[in-house]
């Protein structure tokens, strides 16, 4: 019988059981999806061009973060689920069921909705999967033969992870339901909020708030060395900063803003700001969690693309697009195909461990090279003219700068020689071309083409490949691409989850406000005036932990300084991705909400 | 004496066309003048409550009209009905549905900021009705940090703050103790009386009914017959009342 009623119960929530679902199916199929990702055994050893260790740890790091996103969104989501069916449970209760049957049904309900929600989201998570690897690996250029979308070891984990986490919800749920009264399970929505009042108090700490806030803004931007101490410093300033602005700063602005009579007797904003003051009360605890999340998420999309810029810069590293050394056919034809705006072209002869140069082919054609220098500290690059006459003298910048451009240029003893004793010289004839182009961008694949089928005609070409500026970027590129991607998701992840936390807060509350709404609809408020008030409430309740994570963001970049040449390059882009997605959650909330509290006008 | 209210040939049915009606409101006409304290008695189901909400714009009427200070409720649309709303008509609930985040102040200067009032005027005139109804030590107080008798006078002042054309009041001391209920109806009949607050009172509560000057009786979705106070006491108005009550059984 009590099975009959708990269907029914759902049934008769069924759009409600309908959110949850689909956020704990869109949490599960994430997870899954950045596992596979992560752990996918192709993918780590053999495909992606950096350090190993590196990588796997930069991933796992990720993965432990996803945890704990993923964590405390299934702890709300859990209290959502919880507050839809109290009532359902009370009246149960009330009507003669015993307490340890409820227990039993409340477990029941809440680990077979996380599972079922598991499964979904893992099945749904394989397309997902699919389409992002695609994604990602044309992005990297990579050529991945066995990327593996359904792979058993993220298939286990995910359930694994999702029923632990659901059992301790459902655990946490039946102690909660079977140790509160009856009554209150019932009458839940009618409890009176106590609230305290402590102004002195709150202005106190809500200046506490500001000020760790400010030290720990500081803190940020202390001089890398000490990173040991700035990352525990700034996180615990920043952290106790949020959780006593929230708690106090935010509130005493509302209260102030309440006691301004000319602000506050407008419209319904006295509601509005009555209804904030209370909230922030109950919220401070998530709104804090929000605003770091919010930041960590922010800040791993913009430290992620930036890192592109990383490969951009690169190609200011180089003065010429690319040595060409041969003429052979398959050369010459993707020779053709490049843009070149100019060419050096030098002839030697090797000679044993020599390579002997025309030194006439020099004049006034001097080799150019960009040299690296720190300037206040700062990496920093100029263009020179390697002087001709040091090119064969041992240990200096032009011979080390030179041998580098010239196939066996390191190994073999450069000699520069007079026309006359060039032409004397026996050996084998040979040249390098050093060429640039009008696109680099454009003309990219062409160059990669070309060194390679330079590379197979002749290995003595390795040397000049790998620090070839083609050759950087396509190392430089995967490794970016790789945090880039990472970056991406993991910000992606985050914000979903974080802003789904902050929509089934609010929606948890949604059955109490019913209420309130209906009495302001009965004592004359438009239905227009109240919809106004949902929209300025949540927006609130969403941009203010927005702003702050901004703020985060903004501060912590400068912790990249170190890393990246442009922290704060290209804002706009990740900024833009995440405020149209965290419009998208806000704008979302919004209806759900009002299909609650608005239910019966 | 004007007429503020006046409910002509009203009936309310529910259910769809072809499926199992039930007529709540069986052609109801009565009419209250201004000044008046009217009560609707009824047992549970006799309509009282669909009626109530027809009266409030609440909800419509299947057939028939009603007219609050000569206006036909029925030509308005929906942003009409919540301005009328705001404007003619008080309301006092049995669970004073105030709204708990907020003071008493605050509570009662909502309907005047909603209708636009000047900032500048709303307290003055919070204070006006606070003191008349004695509530005025409590208003900084939260609704949670004072007593049901209070809570309810806030409820009353916030009916009232913005001098609705009537008064509706439904089951106004269903969840106040009996001290308290008689405090408040005292201070609903001085209202009425001192101040010429036309009230409509739904109740099922005999001595809540005595203490007005008409009683209707609503029965089965029509409105039955009707007792007048006249020149009695309340006490004697209220024997009468448990003895037609005795004899209606």
């Amino acid at each position: 019988m009590i099975w009959k009623l708990s269907l029914t119960g759902i049934k008769s929530r069924f759009k409600d059981y309908a959110v949850l679902f689909s956020g704990l199916v869109v949490a599960s199929m994430i997870f899954y999806m950045f596992l596979t990702i992560t752990i996918n055994p192709t993918f780590i050893k053999n495909d992606i061009v950096a350090p190993s260790n590196y990588v796997r740890f930069t991933f796992g790091f990720g993965i432990v973060l996803l945890v704990i996103i993923t964590a405390i969104y299934l702890v709300y989501a859990n209290s959502f689920l919880l507050s839809m069916r109290k009532h359902d449970y009370g009246m149960y209760m009330m009507l003669g069921a015993k307490s340890t049957k409820i227990g039993a049904l409340i477990f029941l309900e809440t680990l077979i909705t996380g599972i079922l929600a598991t499964i979904v989201g893992i099945l749904l998570g394989f397309g997902l999967t699919a389409i992002v690897s695609q994604l990602l690996i044309s992005r990297l250029d990579l050529t991945v033969k066995h990327f593996a979308v359904v792979l058993p070891n993220a298939v286990i984990w995910t359930i694994i992870f999702f029923i632990l986490i659901f059992l301790f919800g459902a655990l946490k749920n039946v102690r909660k339901l079977t140790r509160t009264p009856v009554i209150e399970l019932l009458r839940d929505d009618q409890k009176p909020v106590a609230y305290k009042r402590q102004p002195v108090l709150h202005w106190i700490q809500g200046t506490l708030g500001l000020v760790l806030l400010a030290v720990g803004y500081f803190i940020l931007g202390l001089p890398g060395g000490a990173i040991l101490f700035i990352i525990p410093a700034a996180l615990v300033t920043i952290v106790a900063g949020s959780y006593f602005t929230f708690n106090a700063f935010f509130s005493a602005l509302i209260g102030f803003l309440l006691n301004r009579r000319s602000f506050s007797y407008h419209g319904i904003r006295i509601f509005t700001l009555g209804q904030l003051k209370f909230r922030l009360h109950d919220y401070t605890r998530i709104l804090t969690v929000v605003s770091l999340l919010f930041a960590l998420a922010l800040g791993a999309i913009t430290v992620g693309l930036n890192f592109s810029t990383l490969s951009e810069q690169l190609k200011g590293n180089f003065y010429y697009d690319t040595t060409i050394i041969s003429n052979s056919p398959k050369v010459m034809q993707a020779e053709n195909k490049l843009t070149i705006t100019r060419q050096q072209t030098f002839h030697y002869k090797e000679q044993g461990k020599y390579l002997y140069f025309n030194r006439s082919e020099f004049t006034n054609n001097p080799v150019k090279n960009v040299k690296f220098y720190m300037k206040n500290g700062q990496p920093a690059y100029k263009t020179i003219d390697l002087p001709t006459k040091k090119l064969d003298v041992p240990a200096t910048y032009a011979n080390n700068a030179f041998g580098a451009m010239v196939p066996n240029g390191i190994a073999k003893i450069i000699r520069l020689v007079s026309p006359e004793k060039w032409a004397a010289k026996t050996g084998q004839k040979k040249f390098v071309s050093f060429v640039n182009v009008k696109n680099f961008d454009q003309d990219y694949f062409t160059i990669l083409k070309l060194q390679k089928q330079q590379l197979k005609e002749n290995p003595a070409y390795a040397d000049i490949y790998t620090s070839s500026k083609a050759g950087s970027y396509q190392l430089i590129k995967n490794f970016s691409s790789g945090f880039e991607f990472m970056g991406f998701f993991l910000g992606f992840a985050f914000l979903t989850m974080l802003a789904s936390t902050l929509m089934f807060k609010v929606l948890s509350g949604a059955a109490s406000d019913k209420v309130r709404y209906q009495m302001l609809f009965e004592i004359g408020t438009r239905v227009k005036i109240l919809r106004q008030s949902i929209r300025n409430e949540i927006g609130v309740l969403f941009l203010l932990p927005g702003v702050l994570g901004v703020i985060d963001v903004l501060f912590g970049l400068r912790l990249f300084k170190l890393l990246l040449p442009h922290p704060y390059q290209n804002l706009w882009i990740p900024f833009t991705i995440f405020i149209v997605l965290y419009l998208i959650y806000y704008l979302l909330t919004v209806k759900l909400y009002e299909k609650i509290v608005l239910a019966h006008e | 004496m004007t007429e503020i209210l006046r409910v002509d040939q009203v009936t309310k049915t529910y259910g769809k066309r072809g499926e199992k009606q039930c007529q709540a409101l069986k052609g109801v006409n009565f009419a209250v003048n201004s000044g008046e304290f009217v009560a609707i008695m009824g047992a549970s189901g006799s309509g009282k409550t669909t009626l109530l909400n027809i009266l409030s714009t609440l909800d419509k009427p299947t057939t028939g009209n009603v007219f609050i200070n000569h206006q036909d409720n029925s030509t308005l649309n929906a942003n009409q009905l919540a301005d009328f709303r705001s404007k003619q008509i008080g309301f006092i609930f049995q669970d004073f549905n105030l709204l708990e985040n907020l003071t008493n102040r605050e509570n009662i200067a909502l309907p005047l900021s909603l209708r636009g009032i000047s900032p500048r005027k709303i307290d003055p005139l919070v204070d006006k009705i606070a003191t008349r109804l004695g509530i005025k030590e409590i208003l900084p107080k939260y609704p949670a940090e004072v007593s049901g008798g209070q809570k309810q006078r806030v409820a009353a002042a916030r009916a009232l703050v913005h001098e609705p054309a009537i008064l509706l009041a439904d089951e106004p001391t269903g969840a106040l103790d009996s001290k308290s209920a008689r405090e408040l109806l005292f201070t609903m009949a001085d209202l009425n009386q001192n101040d010429d607050i036309t009230t409509l009172m739904v109740t099922h509560d005999p001595f809540a009914a005595s203490f007005a000057s008409r009683i209707l009786f609503i029965k089965d979705g029509k409105i039955g017959e009707q007792m007048l106070k006249k020149g009695q006491s309340r006490q004697e108005f209220y024997h009468l009342l448990i003895d037609h009550l005795d004899t209606d059984e």
